[in-house]
């Protein structure tokens, strides 16, 4: 597959950078523009468009990282950052706008009674999502 | 619409734009904010985050990249408080010029004494006692200072509130001096103790002082804790050094194995070439007197030590009184029992004979004696380094010197006041040819003029406050005011010829700018002040804008248009060498169809500002509406190509800076701009 146009979603975990540097390794021999995203989620009881400081600054300080290890790969990384009720919907409609032929995101290795765990935004994407979705899991620390 | 007049939209940095997503519910915000930029924050508060210091040309990151090697990475205000230094740390950085001083004191009494002939060294150890015995007093009462001021500001500090701002201000001028020539001496002798054993860099002390200055100054560049660090390691192995030689030199004396004295290259005259007189001992007391230098930059610099600071300043003032006490009657003893003389010439210090008696030339303990020693000299201008800033900063804050000294660095250092102390003591030491001996009468008055100032500051506060303990520390206050008086008295009366009276003329003079510079910001503050009635932002009438155009280009256009956005007032003028040029000029006007009316002014001397100016002071007399000039400036791409342009946007505005009643506006127009005037 040759993509042109990667949304990558990052959600701040130790996966972030692995999946920033594996769409660095997809995007830069196809020339695709690849865009970062992350998504603020707002709970019910708050208006959509609440200013949640402290998850600004963390998002804020996330994507900056996200560029710095984009640049490192030698990739330029558009960033982008949302808020929104469902990470997942975000997500799978940013890339519907933006017209991306891939939705790259990652996941911790996690185990949730005894099986391996996705979680919710993954498995949403998964299932949603019009364009290719490449799920990337971190290996099982020992 | 009601009577308010709709008003644009103010430029925000942080956007929220509502998409509708596939499905209901699923509306999400993009938050449009300035990721990239280094700037961060929301809600009209944003911080500049290192990012923001990344320059845009190849030179400026060039120029930041050689900077960082140099002095290291920028750090965070926050980081401040890690900057700080423990005791450990704080004695190389604030006591090392006053341990360093212990390498010279006993010589720079010798010199004097042996004036006298060879008999008259004998008085050199009631001279080091009598000095370790005013040492002590200090150390005394500069705890005192510590423990009442323990925001750091020493003796300006006490003597500003205690004996008024003219007497503060005294203080501050005699460390400041004392700042400049500490760093001018301890670079000489630290030159001088090279030369010992390296006697054919004598001739390039100068170059050798001025190379070593701008060490110290990158290295404090670097921060204080870096600078401590660095420094921390000399400072200890000069200890050890003197330690080893003083216990080898104690042991072979005695066990009766007193060493021979070691010749000096040019040694005085034994029987001596002037009578040993009172003024003759007092001198020497005043020239040994010099190891008491320093000893104030602990209290000065009390808010650079950790928590406790008041505790770890004593405690490293204690120190500091200690370790120089010890070596410098140690060294004093050795001499004295040794028999050693001066070198009239200083190609050989004391320090360096006593080695090579003890020891030998040859030994390793010889070279690391004399390296440690001419690196603690070194380090003892880093003391000056330390204080200096930091009194000019405070000295800043209170509006006594320029603002800029108050401006903390990329490091938190103050490197203007590290710069400015940098090329005083460079001019100084090579004014005096590098000389220590030159060097040395004009230090110590600023010294015990400072100390006496404090030290009665606090006789006086302690008299006014009268808390718990007041009568015993007012004692030792008065007590440390009458020794550090006179030997203040004694070092400016004996060494007033040999250059002490240039100290002494300097203080009032720098005390008269410090009052001149506060004097102005007090003007300054007054004017601009601004008063409980008048709150609001002023209204403003749209001004006359006058445009000066040079010929009719797109730089021109850019800044009539921008012209007529300010004001309906534009008047467009135009300075014509000749009739025909100038008639030229106005046919072409006439074409463009504008309503901006336009002057064309004939200057048959060819000159362009001057009957600009004139026009501006007519066309102002005439209209009570503030004047407002645009200029358009065309901003070409490379800086080198500024050369092959005239410059007249540059000359005008430097011309108009300060005329009054003038706003000037510049427009630049850059070479790569397109011809789109229409924007926006």
């Amino acid at each position: 597959m040759q993509p042109k146009r990667v949304l990558v979603a990052l959600a701040g975990t130790s996966a972030d950078p692995d999946i920033i540097r594996l769409v660095a390794s997809i995007a830069k021999p196809a020339k695709a523009q690849a865009i970062g995203i992350h998504v603020i989620e707002v709970r019910w009881n708050l208006p959509l468009d609440a200013v949640m400081e402290q998850e600004l600054d963390r998002g804020e300080e996330l994507l900056e990282s996200a560029k710095k290890i984009a640049e490192q790969a030698g990739l330029a990384l558009e960033t982008e950052l949302l808020q929104a009720r469902d990470a997942a919907a975000a997500i799978v409609d940013t890339a519907v706008e933006r017209k991306c032929d891939l939705i790259a995101l990652a996941m911790p290795f996690r185990k949730r009674l005894g099986r391996t765990y996705v979680g919710r935004t993954v498995q949403n994407v998964y299932v949603n999502a019009p364009c290719a979705v490449l799920a990337y899991r971190q290996e099982e620390t020992k | 619409m009601s009577g308010e007049e709709e008003r644009p939209e103010a430029p925000s940095l942080e956007k929220r734009v509502t998409q509708a997503g596939r499905h209901v519910g699923d509306r999400y915000v993009r938050i449009v904010r300035p990721i990239g930029s280094g700037l961060r924050g929301h809600g009209g508060r944003y911080v500049a985050t290192e990012q923001t210091m990344v320059a845009a040309g190849r030179l400026g990151r060039a120029w930041n990249a050689g900077l960082r090697v140099l002095i290291g990475k920028r750090l965070h205000s926050e980081a401040e408080a890690e900057e700080r230094v423990g005791v450990a740390t704080g004695l190389p950085i604030l006591a090392s010029d006053n341990i360093s001083s212990s390498a010279y004191a006993t010589e720079e009494a010798m010199r004097v004494l042996a004036l006298a002939g060879v008999g008259a060294l004998a008085l050199t150890m009631p001279i080091a006692i009598a000095v370790v015995f005013v040492l002590a007093i200090v150390v005394l009462s500069e705890s005192r200072v510590i423990r009442a001021y323990p925001n750091g500001g020493g003796s300006y500090l006490v003597a500003r509130e205690n004996h008024g701002v003219i007497a503060g201000l005294v203080a501050a001028s005699a460390l400041l001096i004392d700042y400049v020539l500490t760093v001018a001496v301890s670079t000489a002798a630290g030159v001088a103790a090279i030369s010992s054993f390296m006697p054919e860099i004598h001739p390039y002390r100068v170059p050798i002082g001025l190379a070593l200055i701008a060490l110290l100054v990158i290295g404090n560049l670097r921060g204080v804790r870096e600078a401590g660090l660095l420094f921390a390691a000399p400072t200890y192995a000069y200890m050890l050094g003197m330690v080893g030689l003083l216990s080898i030199g104690l042991f072979r004396i005695a066990t009766g194995d007193v060493p021979p004295a070691a010749v000096p290259p040019d040694p005085f005259d034994p029987a001596g070439t002037v009578p040993l007189t009172l003024l003759l001992v007092l001198r020497a007391f005043a020239s040994g007197s010099v190891g008491l230098t320093g000893s104030e930059a602990i209290a000065n610099g009390v808010p650079s030590f950790r928590r406790p600071e008041t505790r770890n300043a004593v405690f490293t003032l204690v120190l500091m009184g200690t370790i120089f006490s010890v070596i410098f009657l140690g060294l004093t003893y050795l001499a004295t029992t040794i028999g050693i003389r001066p070198d009239q010439n200083e190609i050989e210090t004391v320090n360096s004979m006593i080695t090579r008696s003890v020891v030998g030339a040859g030994s390793p303990l010889y070279l690391f004696v004399q390296v440690s020693t001419a690196i603690i000299l070194l380090l003892a201008a880093n003391t000056g380094f330390t204080g200096f800033p930091r009194l000019a900063s405070v000295l800043a804050n209170d509006r006594f010197m320029p603002r800029h000294f108050a401006d903390v660095g990329s490091r938190l250092a103050f490197n203007f006041g590290i710069a400015s102390l940098a090329v005083l003591a460079a001019v100084i030491l090579a004014a005096f040819g590098g000389s220590v001996n030159a060097l040395v009468p004009l230090y110590t008055i600023g010294v015990f003029l400072a100390f006496t100032l404090s030290q009665s500051g606090l006789v006086r506060r302690w008299w006014r406050l009268r808390n718990p303990g007041w009568r015993l520390s007012m004692v030792i206050n008065s007590f440390g005011a009458a020794v550090t008086g006179t030997v203040l008295v004694v070092v400016a009366v004996t060494k007033f010829q040999l250059g002490a009276w240039m100290v002494l003329l300097l203080i009032p003079l720098l005390v008269a700018l410090l009052y001149g510079i506060h004097r102005h910001y007090q003007t300054v503050q007054d004017a601009l002040v601004l008063s409980g009635a008048e709150p609001r932002v002023p209204v403003f009438a749209a001004p006359v804008v006058i445009v000066p155009i040079a010929r009719l280009d797109r730089a021109a256009m850019q800044a009539l248009a921008f012209a007529r956005s300010v004001s309906p007032n534009v008047k467009a003028v135009h300075i014509s060498t000749s009739r025909a040029s100038g008639d030229e000029f106005r046919r072409r006007w006439e074409r463009l169809g504008t309503d901006i009316d336009v002057d064309v002014l004939e200057s048959p001397y060819r000159s362009l500002v001057q009957p600009l100016l004139r026009y501006i002071d007519a066309i102002d007399k005439s209209d009570d509406r503030p004047i407002t000039v645009v200029l358009a400036e065309f901003v070409p791409r490379h800086w080198w190509e500024w050369l092959l342009h005239s410059q007249t946007a540059f000359r005008l505005k430097a011309n108009l800076l300060f005329r009054p009643n003038t706003i000037v506006i510049d427009v630049p127009y850059h070479f790569q701009d397109t011809a789109d005037l229409s924007r926006g």
